[in-house]
């Protein structure tokens, strides 16, 4: 069974198709990232399995229930727009909104200081919402989303406004989180991090489902049909007909090749040119080259 | 009902310990008592410096009687006017009043009489002190009418004596006997309709910011993740019920302590009808029973439009929605209080948008038939049910749509949604 299961989903609002004829399963026990260009469907799609808003037409499924209002207590959810009580205390909205969720308020209590500990707003536990950074209240809503140990867990954006070491704080909670055999859905921007933990993908563009599946299988499907090139001197060498993209970095590119095309030649090619190269590496595309592929030309 | 008990819990206390709670629940009634007392002070002080007159008399026969009539003490003891003095046919009228005029300039003299040679034509009061007028004039009234009486060989004080009309007392006939009425049983019935009017009008509107408070700061999306609408909408009512009990009761108690001091205040201060007031227990309770109803009803009316709007200023146009049967009620009721019993105060104290202030209203001016109390009462609640049921569907849909404020008939379509 699915944790969840898009089928043939759409969502127009006036004259724009937000989601269109959308399929997609999310595996239980996995984390998927949710990928696209602003605008391309992710947060209406999050919100329909949030039973926040109900789609034209197509069926939504939550763990084999249709969703309801039941189906979305069983998830910890962090909206896109986000905001909490503003003249309440940090630590009393997050026992509130646990205790909402079922946990004793004793256990609501443990809890929080935990969290708290964990994204250091221990010394702000006593101060109202409204006195605290965007970036620290962004902490406290995402403690609210998890906090209750979920089946599954919706977030979308969760990175954003935080500096890095908060980042990390939150993938590695996502990567216990999914240890402990939860299911996260995440919405990003951030291809690094999908890299770095998602399981699977899903890539929105203009409403629709452009390219979902298992992250590894995606970019094996692709092959190594990229060569990272660190060198000094002259770059003319980069002109080479079998070579279809090139993305420069500070110290060097990466150069997409042509299908088919031998990567030898762009090293002999470049040796030729009188380039001293330093590092010389077959890689598979990066998710950023694949999202801008099918993003772009769509 | 755990869910609902919590979030009850949360709308207590979160609002108990604000500022404005303690300042609506202390201040405010501290500070409309002392507006009564300085207005009753105000309009009851009387002036304890003396007025100076002057008196320019061209007749040469009325200053005397005037002089006679403006002979009053202040409670200081002292004289109220003191005549400078007093200018019998004058030459030179125009020099005599050109120096009166530079007196009043100065400050030396409060206002100066001109009276006129012939009594027909009027009497000229010169002052920058308009509060002097109604004395002055009063006083040359009662100079000109004793002088004409004596004229005719009538003396003013028999004319007085005939005059003196009979006093009337008003005895209010109730169910627990006779009270002597001093205007008692109009004050309270129109403090209990000013009360039930702006509290069920605040409370209503403390509900509606509530919501919208949850909207607007998307606080709204992550409750609704783990709470039904419903469950949302109960706790908050409840809450702010919780809320306003507490209010109340501690105006009871402070009023009742207030009361028994002032009680024995106000035997002090001759003249109050204080001590006249007691309020029958029967109306105490009614009054509660219909808050608790006009409550419900009201604030499920406010928290549907605050589902409904994405901003304070779109709810401040949509909040007449609520309003409109309240402020009808404040502008009807002088109708009931002149026949609390005719067809027309007995239909409107029985609808159920009305009957929480009007029917109380009569209540508190003679008791209606208890069938009539009856069938109000369930009218109301059958009201509240029906309110309540449509308020939950404008709210399940309405907190979470955000952007332009939707029109009336969208609300209507609301209603019909699932």
């Amino acid at each position: 069974m699915d944790a969840i299961s898009l089928e043939n989903v759409s969502k127009s609002y006036e004259s724009v198709n937000a989601v269109s004829g959308v399929n997609l399963n999310v595996r239980p026990g996995a984390i998927l990232g949710l990928l696209g260009p602003n605008g391309a469907g992710k947060t209406t799609a999050i919100r329909m399995v949030m039973n926040i808003l109900v789609p034209d037409s197509g069926s939504i499924r939550v763990f084999g229930e249709p969703v309801s209002d039941e189906t979305r207590e069983s998830v910890g959810y962090l909206p896109e727009e986000r905001g909490l009580y503003p003249h309440m205390q940090v630590r009393d909205v997050i026992v509130f909104l646990a205790a909402l969720r079922g946990l004793s308020e004793a256990e609501a209590n443990l809890r929080a200081t935990e969290w708290l500990d964990r994204f250091e707003l221990g010394e702000w536990a006593d101060k109202k919402l409204n006195e605290l950074s965007k970036g620290m209240q962004q902490k406290v809503q995402f403690i609210t989303a998890v906090i209750h140990r979920p089946p599954l867990v919706i977030l979308d954006e969760p990175f954003s406004g935080l500096d890095p070491v908060n980042a990390t704080t939150v993938k590695d909670v996502m990567l216990e989180l999914r240890n402990k055999g939860s299911t996260i859905v995440l919405s990003t921007h951030r291809m690094e991090q999908v890299e770095m933990m998602c399981d699977s993908i899903c890539l929105f563009n203009k409403g629709r489902n452009v390219l979902d599946g298992d992250l590894r299988a995606i970019k094996e499907s692709y092959g190594k049909n990229t060569v990272r090139i660190e060198f000094t001197g002259a770059d003319s060498f980069l002109n080479l007909a079998v070579i279809a993209g090139v993305n420069r970095f500070g110290s060097g590119v990466e150069a997409k090749l042509q299908p088919g095309a031998d990567p030898q030649e762009v090293l002999k090619a470049a040796v030729q040119s009188g380039a001293r190269i330093t590092r010389f590496e077959l890689l598979e595309p990066s998710l950023n080259e694949i999202f801008i592929e099918k993003t772009a030309h769509a | 009902m755990r869910k609902i008990r919590l979030i009850i819990k949360r709308e207590y206390f979160t609002r108990v310990k604000t500022k404005a709670f303690v300042i609506g629940t202390v201040i405010v009634p501290l500070l409309g008592m002392g507006f009564f007392l300085m207005i009753l002070f105000l309009v009851n002080r009387q002036p304890t410096h003396s007025y100076r007159l002057a008196i320019v008399d061209e007749n040469g026969a009325l200053a005397p009687s005037v002089v006679q009539a403006l002979d009053r003490k202040l409670s200081n003891g002292r004289q109220e006017f003191i005549i400078t003095k007093t200018v019998d046919r004058p030459a030179l009228l125009n020099d005599v009043e050109q120096d009166l005029r530079a007196q009043v300039n100065s400050s030396s003299l409060d206002a100066f009489l001109l009276i006129p040679r012939d009594l027909k034509q009027s009497v000229e009061v010169h002052t920058n002190n308009f509060s002097l007028i109604q004395p002055l004039s009063a006083a040359v009234n009662e100079a000109l009418i004793a002088q004409r009486l004596s004229d005719h060989g009538i003396h003013v004080n028999d004319v007085n004596e005939i005059v003196q009309g009979a006093e009337l007392k008003v005895m209010r006939v109730s169910q627990s006997g006779e009270s002597v009425e001093k205007g008692q049983t109009i004050g309270v019935a129109i403090a209990v309709v000013i009360l039930l009017y702006t509290s069920l009008l605040m409370y209503g509107i403390i509900t509606m910011r509530s919501v919208l408070e949850e909207k607007t700061t998307r606080t709204m999306e992550v409750l609704i993740s783990s709470v039904r609408p419903f469950q949302l909408l109960a706790g908050k009512i409840l809450g702010v019920a919780a809320v306003a009990f507490t209010q109340f009761l501690i105006w009871m108690i402070s009023l009742a302590l207030l009361s028994s001091y002032g009680v024995v205040m106000a035997k002090m201060v001759p003249g109050s009808s204080f001590s006249g007031i007691h309020l029958p227990m029967s109306l105490l309770i009614y009054t509660v029973t219909y808050f608790v109803g006009g409550y419900f009803l009201y604030s499920a009316m406010f928290a549907a439009i605050g589902a409904a709007c994405s901003s304070e200023q779109d709810a401040a146009q949509l909040q007449w929605l609520a309003m409109v049967p309240l402020v009808f009620c404040m502008v009807i009721y002088s109708l009931i209080l002149n026949d609390p019993s005719s067809t027309l105060s007995v239909v409107l104290s029985e609808v159920p948008f009305f009957s929480p202030v009007l029917m109380v209203l009569r209540i508190s001016l003679q008791t209606p038939p208890f069938w009539q109390i009856a069938l109000s009462l369930v009218l109301l609640l059958f009201a509240i049910v029906v309110v309540i049921y449509a308020s939950a569907k404008i709210y399940r849909v309405g907190i979470l749509m955000y952007g332009k404020r939707p029109t009336i008939q969208e609300l209507f379509r609301w209603l019909r949604y699932s």
